[in-house]
């Protein structure tokens, strides 16, 4: 039980200007329907596609963002200066003038982005900066996870297994697309086909396509190139087997249960992720609880079971990560080669549907309290570090 | 004075029916775009009277004259009134396109009431110094003149609506002289959406940053409206969508936004009604050519003739012609094979002597001619072929134009916008060619043709009968038509299904339907067209 004492607000920051802005307005919307109202004060803060910050009562309802440029109208915009010794958030009027005494008294920033800008770093600069308690992983933890290639590197040269891969670049197509074509299937494990190819720093499988020739490798690679600067490529496993697992901050970290994606194509596609299940005018939102999965199968051995949990614990720790992170892995049925996939440091809906099967089981209410309370523990000890600022070099 | 009484208690259920009814004006005068003279062609061709208040307001006038019982008769009105209002659907919800409540829809309604309530007003004073009568029919009289209103409060705000345009026109002329990107027009009968959708998106991957005006926004205060909100600094490109709608339009959509290069898609018979003759529909797209200066790129689709002659009439530094006829003449560049597969079309281009094979996700003669006009200029600015052919494989389709639906063993294709005579014959092509069982196509026909609209209508429904083994054809407006170029084709009475609205021919073809049909979904016409719901 919580001690009883004034409650926290928490404001809860979502949408964002990533591809995965709508997916990130479902995990908000879902985390806020768990948000134990008698402990926390909750402050929604919509980041609109436009990238200006909003709050309001309204956000809360679903049917909200379907006229969302009319309902604009209904929010106060809010803004959060980078420098430290803010209390929280500042009212911002249509002039782009802050408000005076406009202050929204914010405890913790809780994050429910996914992609770019929110999950990869960006956001988390400005908090760091603003001196502020906020939940999941720093900066450069967020940001090695949303580079798929320098994740792999990194994990790679610390012992875990991942697929050969290479990347080329937006400027490098422009270039010469020939070229970047020939360097592609010139890399070693990569010389047959199918290939996948995948934007680096995007999640939520937006981009991603499998391609079986040279003509399909270039559609891929122009495809990608709608949505990031930068395109990884990989083997395409035939008999693949996708296994993910979740890893909750703590000491010591927490393994969540393991899952097995069940897709309809060769991968998930974003249709897969978040359109499935769930029908359009059911009140109740899914989001990545609305896949076709099965959770912690007997069907696999606990051998590989045992591996997953062991290399997303090992990952977790190497890169620094807190809050909760979901390690994809892919299992190769063909060789019974495991291989790591990728991290996402926000994952959708934070994998609430795992720890709820763990034992003892994590209610989605207690997992959202267990990162908050871990942010403020951060901020607490990030009081302990010295800062020494002079101006010696200055004084002649 | 016994009529104060009844004239407070009328006045309630008429300020509620009022305010629906005029939305519901509002909603067509809108889809007119706010020109008077259509609007009122709309409300006279569809005998949009009142019918239901009117009815009722003499019966009560009757009523009331011969048993004079004021207040009773007051009430009945009131709650008619409120339960016809009650009754009418809301524009604001309901409808193909439904009313936006814009600022100046906003305005229009607010000066609208003021006439209404003076109007209102009027009648009261002489229902109480002449005649009780007047009360009854000056309503009904208001009723039927609720769209004159709306007209009359449009001409109210004329002027400011002019201030207000001319000034936003100025801020989006700034905008785009600050940015300053490389501006390519697009106009021509048929197709410029999806040119501008494709080589947006090509010039975006290949070349840099590209705006492009969403969806078929192209009219002056459409592309206004989207430089003001979207042009970004930096933006290297900007396609711009032209409509003509009468000659000069294009000249001002190329004074607001000056082009360096142009694609003219082809010139044939769309809105020939709106330009009267086809030398004006000639002339006015043949505009975009003459602003675009000498040493910029014109490119023209060469299987057209009126195109070919305005590339010729009009030559840059740089003219092209593209095409799938290498019959009519030379081509720069052209497309000599091509093949409608399951999941698209496989085709082979020509482009500077060397030939690319390459694929695309999209259906149809008229589709690959617009890859092609964008294929063509992106490469004319420095694009590498074989990029922008990579970027061509990942297009989609612009919303309901040819698109591609399979619902379990149905194809549908839906081509459900502003269908003309090349469009819908390309569109027959594809239903032809798609692999399947059997061919089924709905249509309510084509629209805005002018003199020669039951010509074209006949034309296709002859076509239609050689390739298809059901016909449903939708409303009244082509039905006569439509039915006797079905049955000139060939085609069987029991092959034949006659709909009164779009609601009842889908009810229709999902009784119809079976595994392996392919469905052609051929124009939806706007609610202006369709059959009104009861005024």
């Amino acid at each position: 039980m919580k001690p009883k004492g004034p409650s926290k607000t928490v404001a809860v920051l979502f949408g964002g200007r990533s591809a995965e802005h709508e997916i990130s307005v479902i995990t908000a919307l879902q985390m806020v329907q768990a948000l134990d109202p008698f402990v926390y004060t909750l402050v929604p803060v919509y980041i609109h596609p436009s990238g200006k910050w909003y709050t309001g009562k309204a956000l809360l309802d679903k049917r909200f963002y379907c006229k969302l440029e009319e309902n604009l109208t209904k929010l106060q915009r809010v803004t959060l200066l980078p420098e430290p010794g803010q209390k929280g958030l500042l009212k911002v009027n249509k002039e782009n003038c802050l408000i005076i005494e406009g202050l929204i008294a914010i405890d913790v920033f809780f994050l429910a982005f996914h992609g770019q800008y929110g999950e990869d770093g960006c956001i988390q600069g400005l908090l760091e900066l603003a001196d502020v308690a906020y939940t999941g992983s720093g900066v450069s933890s967020s940001s090695v996870a949303m580079n798929k290639y320098l994740c792999k590197g990194i994990l790679q040269a610390h012992g875990i297994p991942v697929l050969p891969s290479v990347v080329v670049r937006r400027n490098q197509a422009s270039k010469s697309f020939e070229s970047a074509i020939q360097q592609v299937i010139h890399t070693q494990g990569l010389e047959r086909f199918p290939l996948f190819v995948k934007p680096s720093h995007l999640g939520s499988s937006i981009g991603i396509s499998s391609v079986t020739n040279e003509k399909e490798l270039a559609a891929g690679l122009a495809n990608v190139f709608r949505y990031d600067d930068e395109a990884i490529i990989e083997p395409c496993l035939m008999q693949l087997m996708e296994i993910n697992v979740a890893v909750l901050e703590g000491d010591p970290p927490q393994a969540s249960v393991v899952e097995i994606p069940i897709a309809t194509a060769q991968s998930l596609t974003y249709e897969d992720k978040y359109l499935r299940g769930g029908k359009k005018s059911s009140n109740r939102l899914q989001g990545m609880a609305s896949l076709t999965r099965v959770i912690d199968p007997e069907y696999i051995s606990t051998d590989i079971k045992a591996t997953v949990i062991n290399y997303a614990l090992k990952a977790f720790n190497l890169l620094g990560c807190a809050g909760v992170g979901r390690f994809d892995f892919m299992f190769d049925k063909q060789e019974g080669q495991l291989y790591f996939n990728e991290l996402n440091p926000i994952p959708g809906s934070f994998s609430f549907y795992l720890w709820e099967k763990c034992n003892p089981p994590i209610l989605y209410t207690q997992l959202i309290e267990r990162l908050i309370d871990q942010a403020i523990l951060r901020k607490t000890e990030r009081l302990a570090l010295q800062r020494e600022i002079g101006f010696k070099a200055l004084q002649v | 004075m016994e009529m104060i009484i009844p004239i407070f208690i009328v006045l309630w259920g008429s300020i509620v029916f009022t305010y629906k009814r005029m939305l519901r004006y509002l909603h067509f005068y809108q889809q007119e775009e706010y020109n008077s003279s259509r609007f009122l062609g709309w409300w006279w061709r569809c005998r949009a009277f009142d019918l239901k208040a009117t009815s009722l307001l003499f019966l009560a006038g009757l009523f009331d004259s011969f048993t004079e019982a004021h207040i009773f008769t007051a009430l009945s009105v009131a709650l008619g009134l409120i339960l016809f209002a009650w009754q009418e659907s809301d524009p604001r919800v309901y409808g193909k396109l439904t009313l936006k409540m814009t600022e100046r829809a906003k305005r229009i309604l607010r000066v609208a009431w003021i006439i209404s309530a003076v109007f209102a007003l009027g009648l009261a004073v002489a229902s109480i110094i002449l005649d009780p009568l007047w009360l009854w029919l000056g309503l009904a009289g208001r009723f039927q003149i609720i769209p004159f209103i709306l007209i009359l409060s449009n001409g109210f705000l004329w002027w400011g609506e002019r201030q207000r345009q001319d000034k936003f026109i100025q801020e989006a002329k700034n905008r785009l002289k600050e940015v300053s990107p490389f501006v390519i027009g697009i106009t021509g009968s048929y197709g410029k959406t999806s040119t501008k959708d494709a080589l947006g998106n090509i010039l975006q991957v290949t070349l840099g940053p590209t705006f492009w005006p969403l969806k078929s926004i192209n009219t002056i205060m459409g592309i206004t409206k989207e430089i003001r909100l979207k042009l970004q600094e930096g933006t290297r490109f900007a396609v711009i969508e032209m409509g003509a709608y009468g000659r000069g339009s294009i000249q001002r959509l190329c004074d607001l936004t000056p082009p360096m290069a142009g694609i003219i898609t082809g010139i044939g018979t769309a809105h020939l009604e709106r330009f009267g003759t086809t030398d004006n529909i000639h002339a006015a797209k043949a505009e975009l050519a003459q602003a675009i200066p000498i040493d910029g790129i014109l490119v023209c689709n060469g299987d057209n003739p009126g195109a070919r002659r305005i590339a010729l009439e009009n030559q840059k530094n740089t003219t092209l012609l593209y095409g799938l006829e290498t019959s009519i003449g030379a081509l720069d560049c052209w497309i000599s094979f091509w093949k409608t597969t399951a999941k698209g079309t496989e085709f082979v281009l020509h482009w500077k002597g060397k030939e690319y094979s390459s694929f695309t996700p999209m259906f149809g003669r008229l589709a690959l001619s617009n890859i092609l006009a964008a294929f063509t200029l992106a490469c004319s600015l420095g694009a590498q072929p074989d990029y922008v052919l990579a970027v061509i494989h990942t297009l989609t389709p612009v919303d309901n134009r040819l698109q591609l639906d399979k619902l379990g063993p149905i194809t549908y294709f839906k081509d459900a916008y502003n269908s003309n005579p090349v469009g819908f014959c390309a569109a027959l092509e594809v239903l032809q060619h798609y692999p399947g069982q059997r061919r089924i196509v709905m249509t309510p026909g084509m629209i805005e043709l002018g003199s020669i609209q039951k010509e074209e209508n006949e034309k296709v429904g002859r076509l239609a009968a050689q390739i298809c083994d059901l016909v449903l054809v939708v409303g009244k407006t082509n039905r006569e038509a439509l039915v006797k170029g079905l049955q000139a084709g060939g085609l069987k009475p029991e092959q034949l299904f006659v709909c009164d609205t779009r609601e009842s021919a889908l009810q229709q073809l999902t009784t119809l339907r079976r595994e392996g049909d392919v469905i052609l979904i051929e124009n939806d016409l706007v609610d202006l067209y369709e059959a009104k719901g009861p005024f």
